[in-house]
């Protein structure tokens, strides 16, 4: 009984795949590795999943300025607050906006489902009245961080009620 | 044909099955916790951008109606799939589902790459078939080179992920090595302010250093699909010390990308150690009982005991040439 058994384990069956099953498995990741490496040589994030893995693998140089976007807002209560650039925040990544800058300052009512999204996540908080879209920039002096930030406001929006 | 066995190693389909169990729970976790905004999307899809794949498809834009019902779709399949009963059926229900939802959430303009190998996974899952399901599953032992091509795409998807991030790099730069030496890492702590990178703000030789390991590591990284046993146990802690490190510095967790080096562990094991050990402890128990009563029956419990090492070190002499599979 037991040596059956013990039998079984320890020469386990191998499932062969036919010689067509197999072909079309390498030749599936075959391809799959062509396209992963055309995204990385020529595509952008565009071509998703297969392009290229960018975060973080730009070169920044010693004397670099770093931008940081935020958005300030004036609130019904009379407060000015940064507002939280997350999904629980106003519903929207940060990355998001900094992605969408140019657009933002072409079109400043973008903001407003910034300020929607505000309200419809936290009905019991102070409303947002205006909002500002504003660039902080650090600046770099031999790869060091040299005196704190200086901000810049990019768009103004008056949010519509 | 020896190129051809390397996409399709003979693998035990416990694996798999492990596989599916952790990855479509992590996919529910995914979809809470990491790409989360897909449903807020469709609330509001004043930012959607579809990427390629979308435009192709032709997906329609994201909508309250549309995004629920994906939702709903996702957690009831995965569920499922997670329980290896019908696990191919709802294995390819999940590949394409989960991918819109990652589609949708990347759709703004902003792409993460942490999802290439779980992406991946979730279609190669479904292609391997198996005569047991449930949890029978979790033990079987019958290699398959079907198991095998799957698993095999998921670990050079997990590589892929390192050793082209090091090719992005060098690409950014006109294809030359000037990350490593670059203030990239300050530029990140700057824009991702957190008290262990704003420490490490006051030395950048550290995070210089950082980085020459970082893309040295990326680009080597191919060799862990070769490396065996030991080795390649190194190589993963490796990248596991990369991601916490990641973490600690930058919030930067990585986690669907380090869920897939799962598919390097020899999961397949788990079941027979564990029943091993209980027969150990039962025999154990049997050998204490029966001590008192004949002397001669411990000499055979002996015996048994021995049989029974002999057989735990043949079934690991299999289980890491499987390993190194």
């Amino acid at each position: 009984m037991v040596t059956q058994s013990q039998e079984d384990r320890q020469t386990p069956a191998v499932v062969r795949s036919g010689p067509v099953g197999k072909g079309l498995r390498v030749l599936v990741a075959v391809v799959g590795i062509g396209l992963l490496i055309n995204g990385s040589v020529r595509a952008s994030d565009d071509a998703w999943p297969f392009g290229p893995m960018s975060q973080y693998a730009m070169s920044v140089p010693d004397d670099a300025k770093i931008d940081y976007t935020r958005i300030s807002a004036l609130t019904d209560a009379g407060t000015t607050v940064d507002v939280p650039l997350n999904i629980e925040g106003a519903g929207v990544a940060r990355a998001e906006i900094e992605a969408r800058t140019g657009e933002i300052v072409k079109d400043p009512s973008l903001l407003q489902q910034v300020a929607d999204g505000w309200a419809r996540k936290h009905p019991d908080q102070p409303k947002y009245v205006k909002l500002e879209l504003i660039r902080d920039t650090t600046q770099l002096v031999k790869g060091r961080v040299e005196g704190p930030p200086t901000s810049q406001v990019l768009a103004t929006w008056e949010v519509r009620k | 044909m020896k190129v051809v066995n390397w996409f399709t190693p003979a693998i035990a389909l416990a694996r798999i099955a492990w596989l599916r169990t952790v990855l479509y729970l992590f996919v529910i976790l995914d979809m809470h916790a990491f790409v989360r905004d897909t449903r807020d999307k469709g609330e509001h899809p004043g930012l959607y951008q579809p990427l390629l794949l979308a435009r192709l498809l032709d997906l329609p834009k994201p909508s309250v109606a549309n995004t629920t019902a994906l939702y709903v779709v996702l957690i009831v399949a995965c569920l499922i799939g997670a329980t290896n009963y019908f696990p191919r059926g709802a294995g390819w229900i999940v590949a394409p589902a989960f991918t819109w939802w990652v589609l949708i959430g990347m759709s703004d303009g902003k792409v993460d790459h942490d999802h290439l190998a779980l992406v991946i996974a979730l279609w190669v899952l479904p292609t391997v078939g198996g005569a047991r399901r449930g949890l029978a599953s979790y033990g079987d032992q019958t290699r398959s080179e079907a198991a095998g091509w799957a698993i095999r795409c998921v670990q050079i998807c997990v590589i892929a992920t390192y050793f082209l991030s090091s090719i992005a790099k060098l690409r950014s730069a006109g294809w030359a090595l000037t990350w490593p030496g670059s203030a990239v890492l300050t530029w990140a702590i700057v824009r991702r302010p957190h008290p262990v990178g704003e420490w490490l703000l006051n030395y950048p030789w550290v995070l210089h250093v950082m980085q020459w390991v970082g893309i040295i590591g990326e680009f080597c990284s191919p060799v862990i699909l070769w490396l065996k046993g030991r080795w390649q146990l190194f190589g993963a802690l490796f990248f596991l010390g990369f991601h916490a490190a990641n973490t600690a510095i930058l919030l930067i967790h990585f986690l669907p990308t380090v869920v897939c080096w799962l598919a390097f562990a020899p999961l397949e094991r788990i079941v027979p150690w564990f029943q091993a050990r209980r027969a150990k402890a039962r025999s154990a128990e049997v050998g204490s009982a029966e001590a008192g009563s004949a002397e001669a029956g411990s000499a055979e419990a002996g015996s048994d005991d021995a049989g029974e090492t002999e057989h735990e070190a043949e079934q690991g002499r299999e289980a890491e040439q499987q390993a190194g599979a």
